[in-house]
């Protein structure tokens, strides 16, 4: 059956455990319940756009931007959601991947299996950007969808913010553009939900810690004598999604907020490292 | 080979000094597990303390001791789970945790009871389980875990949502999981929990199979008749401390020895021994028998009884079970 006795065994491939950890996401129950919800909030934003007056336009915020400009929605929807909802997932997600697992003993037959615990960290982590990017990428598809059938708009093409029109092909390379980089912002919070995760075996400890950071560096960001604190507060640049609506589209803002969140990223992973290798199971 | 140890730390030079053990196939294999001085502290509790133990290859070692004496903590530092305080640990001959993936690929191990996803049905959970096994190749992965269910009794369960399982059954998928492929060392903690007794009797077979295939097992347990039943060694824990180890037969045969005679006559048995100068007493679980602990053999007294007009009813020679040997190791010690 198996070599039993010839030298070291090999580790399992990685490719398999990657696998397998990505169906045990996508297996999920809460997961798919809340990618349900994702493709539901392009929908909701469409159907109201639709039932509220015709009157909108540029002008009345980033909601009334969608009326009669359906590729608008994508880009809407996914900066909506990365407020809050698109973190939490994020955090949900982190907070199964090691306390979860810890909690239901399962952690422990991963390193008796073994499965070394580096490897482990980085099939854990991407387990985590699988959710992120599924979440996204439901919000960008759906957004897409929904934008051209329920609210339609100038056909094949897309009537930017600054009030020039870009063809259907650029705007939606650009919807692609902010799917990615939400998907960035979203991987430096999940190292960082990961590194809480890391420490307990209670996963509501993580989703607890994720949203009461989120909540403080809002404050912290509303807070104008604090100003100076912006450039390190990750949430401080999410809203320049919406730049990808603007022509021609700054890039400053998308970088910047690209930046941060790899510093996020590089410390969250250092301390997911630190604490597994160290970690009881 | 595991000596009893006296519970006091820091007592070296006994290395295995050892008598070749009948299962061992190479005389010289290294013990399947080894612990030297291991000690193990959480805040200002002394989970482990000072344990030097042998497992010999091929042994079945119970692992006895009451609640919080240490067993399952002993047991997750031989695995490599947490790290010792002081002193090192080895699995078939190589150091833990340093060298797990080495080690851990030819052990199965059923830890603090059984670890699974209440979402995902038995088949699944132990398809995650193997695909994680680096001794099992992507292909026989199916094959293995459909025997492991079988091997378990699970197969007819195997669909179903691991949520709806009963406890033995939850039992029963742990055990699987550490029995997907063929080990060297298996280590169970409290395999026969919530088992009913069928499955405590599957558990007690599979050990058995385990054995005779040349597998070293680690049971722990606090079924005292459990071990007895299938052990060849037994490890006693008392407050992290081992306070006893070795070949169950040789801790049971060191216990009190001696000859139960059954009869009405127990006034006259005593007296007629007695005058031979024999240490003899009034046996206390039953009324109606004396006790010869040493001395005079079996057949001398027997036939001086019977010449004495003493009705001897029976005369067996007194086996401590294990549940008296643990009673006073675990009682004797403060």
């Amino acid at each position: 059956m198996t070599a039993l006795d010839t030298g070291v065994p090999k580790a399992a491939p990685f490719t398999r455990l990657l696998a397998a950890e990505v169906r045990w996401v996508l297996r999920r129950p809460r997961t798919l319940v809340m990618l349900g919800l994702f493709a539901l909030i392009p929908v909701l934003i469409a159907i109201g756009v639709r039932v509220a007056d015709r009157q909108a336009g540029p002008g009345r915020g980033l909601i009334g931007a969608v009326a009669g400009n359906g590729l608008v929605l994508p880009v809407a929807a996914m900066t909506v959601a990365l407020g809050l909802l698109l973190p939490l997932a994020v955090a949900m997600a982190a907070a199964d991947a090691i306390a979860g697992e810890a909690a239901a003993g399962t952690l422990r037959g991963l390193l008796l299996a073994p499965v070394g615990r580096l490897r482990l960290v980085v099939v854990k982590a991407s387990g985590v950007l699988v959710v992120a990017a599924a979440a996204v990428l439901a919000l960008a598809v759906v957004g897409v969808l929904a934008g051209l059938l329920v609210v339609g708009g100038p056909p094949g093409q897309l009537v930017t913010l600054s009030g020039s029109t870009i063809g259907t092909t650029e705007a939606l390379g650009r919807v692609t553009l902010v799917a990615l980089w939400t998907v960035g912002q979203l991987a430096a919070v999940g190292a960082v939900a990961l590194a809480v995760s890391a420490f307990t075996e209670h996963p509501l400890v993580v989703l607890a810690a994720v949203l009461g950071g989120l909540i403080i560096f809002g404050v912290l960001g509303a807070i104008p004598a604090l100003d100076w604190l912006q450039p390190v507060l990750l949430t401080s640049g999410w809203t320049a999604g919406v730049d990808a609506l603007r022509d021609p589209m700054p890039l400053d803002g998308l970088a910047d907020a690209t930046l941060r969140a790899l510093w996020y990223l590089a410390a969250g992973a250092a301390v997911v490292v630190l604490r597994m290798l160290r970690r009881d199971a | 080979m595991t000596r009893g140890y006296a519970p006091d730390r820091g007592r070296s030079g006994h290395d295995s000094a050892s008598t070749p053990d009948p299962h061992l196939t190479a005389v010289d294999a290294p013990p399947a597990a080894r612990a030297r001085g291991l000690r193990k502290v959480f805040g200002s509790t002394v989970a482990v303390d000072g344990v030097d133990l042998d497992v010999p290859s091929g042994a079945v070692l119970g692992m006895l001791g009451p609640n919080g004496s240490g067993k399952t903590t002993l047991i997750r530092l031989l695995l490599g789970l947490t790290r010792p305080t002081a002193g090192s640990a080895e699995l078939l001959g190589m150091p833990m945790p340093d060298r797990a993936a080495a080690v851990l690929p030819r052990v199965g191990a059923l830890v603090e009871g059984p670890g699974f996803h209440p979402f995902l049905s038995g088949r699944e959970n132990l398809r995650r389980v193997a695909a994680a096994e680096p001794l099992l190749r992507t292909r026989e992965i199916p094959r293995a875990v459909d025997a492991a269910l079988e091997r378990v009794g699970l197969a007819d369960a195997a669909n179903r949502p691991y949520r709806g399982y009963s406890l033995g059954m939850k039992e029963r998928l742990g055990l699987a999981g550490a029995l997907l492929l063929p080990r060297r060392l298996v280590v169970l903690d409290e395999p026969t929990n919530g088992l009913d007794p069928a499955g405590t009797r599957d558990v007690r077979a599979i050990i058995a199979e385990l054995h005779a295939d040349g597998a070293t097992v680690v049971v722990s347990s606090h079924l005292l008749t459990e071990v007895e039943a299938t052990c060849t060694h037994v490890a006693v824990l008392q407050s992290g401390a081992l306070i006893a180890a070795g070949e169950l037969h040789t801790l049971l045969d060191a216990g009190t020895t001696g000859l139960v005679v059954s009869t009405p006559d127990v006034d006259l048995a005593l007296h007629t021994l007695r005058g031979i100068g024999a240490a003899v007493y009034r046996d206390e679980a039953e009324p109606s028998a004396v006790v010869v602990p040493d001395g005079p053999s079996a057949p001398e007294v027997v036939a001086l009884l019977v010449r004495a007009g003493v009705a001897v009813h029976e005369a067996r020679r007194r086996r401590p079970r294990l549940e008296e040997l643990f009673a006073r190791l675990t009682e004797g010690t403060p």
